[in-house]
């Protein structure tokens, strides 16, 4: 059986604006990454503005657009609030505008800010819109080094949380990266062997692999203090939390999709 | 009874009292502090200890959670006759680092035999045991409308329910294609039957 292809991952994108990102590896090294950033409606995390500045397109939710709104100004004390909104403006506000104040979508629509009014649905969410129209929007003439940076998807209403994770397993084929203060979580699709590339600075040591849909019969590790080798997780059984990351490159093969998650530094 | 896991006693020495404007921390005193006792602040542990609450260190395992050593310790001091009417709350158990929440989910999953309930602010989870048919009676002035039911951990070939907005009727849900989320409680009773273990999710109403 010839082997997977490999999938590498980095969170080089929240490394501070001093240092630059470390060069790409292996397939991206062709392609430079590019960005998108969306905003869900909790508030921001310290590193908004980091990644809002590193992204190429950035998208809020509905309500999204009010936590960005008032939360950027507070995360940058120092700068004057009018300029800050000025700044950190949105390319688009999507959703079906239940939860954005009409004063904000006034404000950003007269600075040009694309606003896309859709009804409620009730098979797909508000993360799942967003990503829908990035995907028809792409910021580059290229798609396949696009990462899609998700800001307030954890925490909450508990259904909205497990609405975004879904999304992540219905667009496997997009990289998709849910952001908190505290965690970053992304898929590993078991259709790839993967490469996680840790940036020690700033995520881990906390770890942990979650099979969310269906029970694991077979995942391998490295990189891991307490590695899987050919070790089978389900919910009821085994699920690999709190573990620690101890090398710089982890290694994941599974035959199920499988849910990646690292705590982030305090510092970030 | 009320058992504190290790850092949720700081939680209750310092937020207690001020959720309550009750100054008064000798109202608020668990039975149980109990954990690796990695996170509980020494003045505090020493405050509950004089008070009267046992302090159970179980520092020497960490194959468990603190959550799974808190149910453990609810399931081996509750008499059996008690043990088909105890219904655990459990608070801080969402939110924070996702391998927590994670692994405080399938607590409920390990002992899908008790009756477990994770609350923060916004909502309340619990599972729903795919050996039972189910009956959710909804507190409308708390709780809702929004809801939603989750096959986690494995998919559900045939869910049906009755009560919501949007409801299932033989339907198959898993990630990665269709679960259901944003859904809106319809009625005072909610039914669900399913071929998989699910989990629920209800609202919880801002009662300021």
């Amino acid at each position: 059986m010839p082997p997977l292809p490999t999938m590498t991952h980095s969170s080089s994108f929240l490394l501070p604006s001093s240092s630059p990102p470390a060069p790409p590896t292996g397939a991206d090294a062709e392609n430079a990454v590019s960005y998108a950033v969306v905003v869900l409606n909790q508030r921001l995390p310290r590193f908004a503005p980091l990644l809002w500045t590193r992204a190429r397109l950035r998208v809020c939710a509905d309500g999204g657009a009010n936590r960005v709104f008032d939360g950027m100004p507070d995360l940058l004390p120092g700068e004057d609030p009018d300029e800050v909104r000025v700044r950190y403006k949105p390319d688009a506000i999507e959703g079906d505008m239940d939860s954005v104040r009409p004063e904000v979508k006034e404000y950003y629509s007269s600075l040009g800010t694309q606003i896309i009014d859709d009804s409620p649905d009730q098979d797909t969410t508000d993360l799942n819109k967003c990503i829908s129209f990035i995907t028809r929007n792409p910021p580059g003439p290229d798609n396949s080094n696009l990462f899609i940076l998700v800001l307030g998807a954890l925490g909450g209403r508990f259904d909205h949380e497990m609405g975004n994770i879904n999304v992540l397993h219905r667009f496997s084929n997009t990289r998709i990266i849910l952001l908190s203060d505290d965690s970053s979580i992304f898929l590993l699709p078991k259709t790839h062997s993967h490469e996680i590339h840790i940036e020690r600075s700033v995520e881990g040591p906390h770890c942990g692999l979650i099979p969310m849909g269906a029970p694991s019969s077979s995942s391998t590790t490295t990189g891991l203090r307490w590695n899987l080798d050919n070790t089978s997780m389900n919910f009821g059984g085994l699920l690999s939390t709190s573990n620690i990351v101890e090398e710089e490159i982890v290694t994941v093969t599974s035959d199920s999709d499988l849910i990646w998650t690292i705590s982030l530094r305090k510092h970030t | 009874m009320r058992i504190c896991a290790d850092g949720g006693a700081n939680r209750i020495f310092d937020e207690m009292s001020q959720m309550t404007n009750d100054l008064d921390r000798n109202r608020y005193i668990p039975e149980i502090v109990e954990g690796d006792m990695d996170s509980i602040r020494p003045e505090v542990k020493r405050f509950y200890s004089s008070q009267g609450s046992k302090i159970s260190d179980k520092s020497h395992n960490q194959e468990t959670t603190d959550l799974h050593k808190c149910i453990s310790s609810i399931r081996h001091r509750t008499p059996d006759h008690e043990k088909a009417n105890l219904c655990v709350l459990v608070t801080g158990a969402l939110g924070g680092r996702f391998d927590h929440e994670a692994a405080n989910i399938n607590v409920l999953y390990v002992f899908s035999d008790m009756r477990i309930v994770l609350l923060s602010d916004d909502c309340l989870i619990q599972l729903l045991p795919k050996t039972h048919h189910h009956e959710i009676y909804i507190e409308s002035s708390v709780e809702g409308p929004h809801c939603g039911i989750f096959p986690i951990g494995a998919p559900s070939t045939s869910t049906t329910t009755t009560g919501l907005k949007w409801n299932l009727s033989d339907a198959e849900m898993r990630f990665g294609s269709m679960i259901s989320t944003s859904n809106i409680v319809d009625s005072d009773k909610v039914t669900v039957q399913s071929d998989a273990d699910l989990l629920w999710t209800i609202s919880l109403r801002n009662l300021t």
